[in-house]
């Protein structure tokens, strides 16, 4: 009896386990790093600086969240973006002499009205085009 | 004086930048109406209609996104199903069985009457697998609720792409998420003009009128051999031209690679490895090429009435707008991406041949499930340390792993089993006993490196080894899993025997 126990622990322990085992059914990581990486097949396996958050965490994202302005005041930078500065500290409005602006280069409400063909005959026939 | 002005402004403009002010509307809509539906935004809007782009279109749809898969070709399927896997698979396929039927019948005890060679069937029979394939995407798109958009996609800002269809007009499409699934195209010889009627690529070298007397392929990769053993059996005197000391290109084992060229060769297939071609000149009636070998020698000239340039591919952007949206190629014209597919603009990510890793359409189809996954569920995989190469000529040649010099270059230490199928029953019934499988493994843990095969339907039995290497199987492992008798995959068996003790039938 004895004797047939110890043979069968010993073939147990003969009895050859696969490398490959069933690791049960799948699941997704409860929490999965999302932080940019290099790709695995990227021949330098390093990303260039333009993918990298200056925030790596949400009270660092929440320092320089802008709304009408930087949220806290300490950000004064003038990286923080709009209202970073002062206006008084940002110079002139007015053009210095000698140059000029443009007013299509404001936004674009205060473009000129684009010309028809009809308007710019008008113009080239002062205006006998439209009695034509 | 002009000039001096323009340049005034330039300095003067960081005070006006625009993009710095918050912009609150645009000058039309703020006079026009407009109605909500007109721009209804996209969960993922795909830029590529190519296995890459389509696979991701339909796992898109099954997760239920509105997704919007945008392509100029007019066919689905990209290069793959349309000028490269699928058509050029067709071609070895009936070429092989000409060839067969020509020098391989008669000891077989077949014996044939007059066999001639209709070229033109051949290429319809190719159209007729390709559009049956290009037609099924077409059906799965409708099947899974893909909006499919015949023009070519462009990046008009971040969110938005702009079309110009195929049927004339515009159209312009907003999406949550971009993926750029554009592909690639064939490098080009510099200094030799492609016209695909002499001078050809894969594409021209699908789709030859007529057999040429003498074929020059510049590149012994996977491409160039394809499409050599393909005209070699219709009847070319066919030239491999290799820069490289070896053919199947900087992957596949250098024993494997060795014993394909003898194989090939004794096909009637010349090869000129070693050798550099310094120029090219089409002028003429033939068109010659001058040679070197690669590391400096005597110059000689080819002459050949079709020439195949197959000295790779390169990732293709053209016309897509990358430069409206500020996205960084790098040396190769690759898409930078992170390891979640993301660009530096992070809804916009990108797969496939346009990015990095092989550039195979099965990595791109699994890249384009992870890419879905990634948007949808935050999770994705796939491991580019098991993605198989296959090279189709006969006999077939295919790897997953690493190779022995991939393990010797890394000072990893490895144990070696290999064998043949000449002492295979089924290989000896089927009188296709040219070849060998080749298993390398850890010497201490068994556990499976990388698994090299030539021989018939290496293609198929290479997936047997691919997920022993996906699963960290050890070669006892494959050894010791029952394989049906009498079956070309026992010579798997046997190859994973000799690898951790010893072949029994060898």
């Amino acid at each position: 009896m004895n004797a047939t126990r110890v043979l069968r622990q010993a073939a147990q322990h003969a009895e050859r386990k696969p490398s490959i085992r069933f690791l049960g059914k799948r699941t997704i990581p409860v929490s999965v790093d999302h932080t940019p990486q290099p790709h695995p097949a990227s021949p330098t396996h390093s990303l260039p600086e333009s993918f990298k958050s200056s925030h790596t965490t949400f009270s660092s994202y929440r320092d320089h969240a802008q709304q009408f302005g930087p949220l806290r005041k300490t950000i004064t930078a003038a990286s923080a973006g709009i209202g970073g500065k002062a206006g008084s500290d940002l110079g002139p409005v007015a053009a210095p002499k000698g140059y000029y602006f443009d007013r299509n280069e404001l936004p674009s409400r205060f473009h000129r009205a684009p010309l028809t063909a009809a308007e710019i005959e008008a113009i080239e026939t002062g205006g006998a085009a439209s009695f034509a | 004086m002009l000039s001096q002005r323009l340049i005034a402004r330039t300095v003067a403009r960081p005070a006006f930048v625009p993009s710095s002010l918050p912009r609150i509307v645009s000058s039309t809509s703020r006079w026009s109406r407009t109605y909500a539906s007109a721009a209804e935004e996209k969960d993922l809007v795909i830029v590529g209609g190519g296995v890459a782009g389509y696979v991701a279109a339909i796992k898109a749809g099954q997760e239920g996104m509105k997704v919007t898969c945008i392509e100029k070709r007019g066919t689905l399927g990209g290069t793959c199903l349309n000028v490269g896997c699928i058509p050029s698979k067709s071609l070895l396929n009936n070429s092989h069985l000409y060839h067969q039927i020509l020098h391989d019948s008669k000891h077989r005890g077949i014996e044939v009457g007059d066999v001639k060679l209709n070229l033109k069937q051949l290429m319809k029979a190719k159209e007729q697998s390709v559009s049956g394939l290009t037609k099924g995407v077409e059906f799965l798109f409708k099947k899974n609720g893909v909006e499919y958009i015949k023009g070519a996609g462009a990046f008009q800002d971040e969110h938005t792409i702009k079309v110009q269809l195929n049927d004339g007009g515009e159209t312009s499409v907003r999406g949550k998420n971009i993926l750029i699934a554009t592909g690639s195209e064939a490098t080009p010889f510099p200094g030799l003009e492609i016209d695909e009627q002499r001078v050809i690529t894969s594409t021209g070298a699908i789709a030859l009128e007529q057999v040429p007397k003498k074929l020059v392929v510049i590149g012994g990769g996977i491409i160039g051999l394809e499409m050599a053993s393909v005209w070699s059996r219709l009847g070319s005197q066919v030239t491999v031209v290799e820069f490289l000391d070896q053919i199947g290109g900087p992957g596949m084992d250098l024993e494997i690679a060795k014993s394909a060229q003898k194989i090939l060769k004794k096909q009637g297939i010349n090869f000129k490895t070693g050798t550099k071609v310094l120029s090219g000149d089409k002028s003429g009636e033939l068109v010659k090429l001058e040679v070197d070998s690669a590391k400096g020698g005597k110059a000689e000239t080819l002459e050949a009435d079709v020439v195949l340039v197959a000295i790779g591919r390169r990732p293709y952007t053209g016309g897509l707008g990358l430069e409206n949206i500020g996205l960084e190629l790098d040396e190769r014209g690759r898409v930078i991406i992170d390891s979640e597919y993301r660009t530096k603009i992070p809804h916009i990510r990108c797969v496939g041949d346009v990015t990095f890793g092989p550039m195979l359409a099965h990595k791109a189809e699994e890249e384009a499930v992870a890419v879905v996954e990634y948007i949808k569920k935050g999770y994705g995989h796939v491991n580019y340390g098991c993605i198989p190469s296959v090279m189709y000529t006969f006999p077939e040649v295919a790897w997953v792993g690493q190779s022995e010099q991939d393990l010797k270059k890394a000072g990893i230490k490895y144990r070696v089993g290999t064998f043949p199928f000449s002492a295979n029953s089924r290989a000896k019934t089927n009188l296709d006993t040219d070849g060998m499988v080749k298993m390398i493994a850890d010497p201490e843990t068994d556990r499976l490196l990388g698994v090299h095969i030539i021989g018939p339907n290496a293609g198929e039995m290479i997936a047997e080894g691919t997920l022993a290497l996906e699963y960290g199987a050890s070669s006892e492992d494959i050894a010791r899993t029952c394989h049906a008798h009498p079956t070309l995959a026992e010579a798997f068996k046997e190859a994973a025997m000799a690898t951790y003790a010893k072949a029994i039938h060898f």
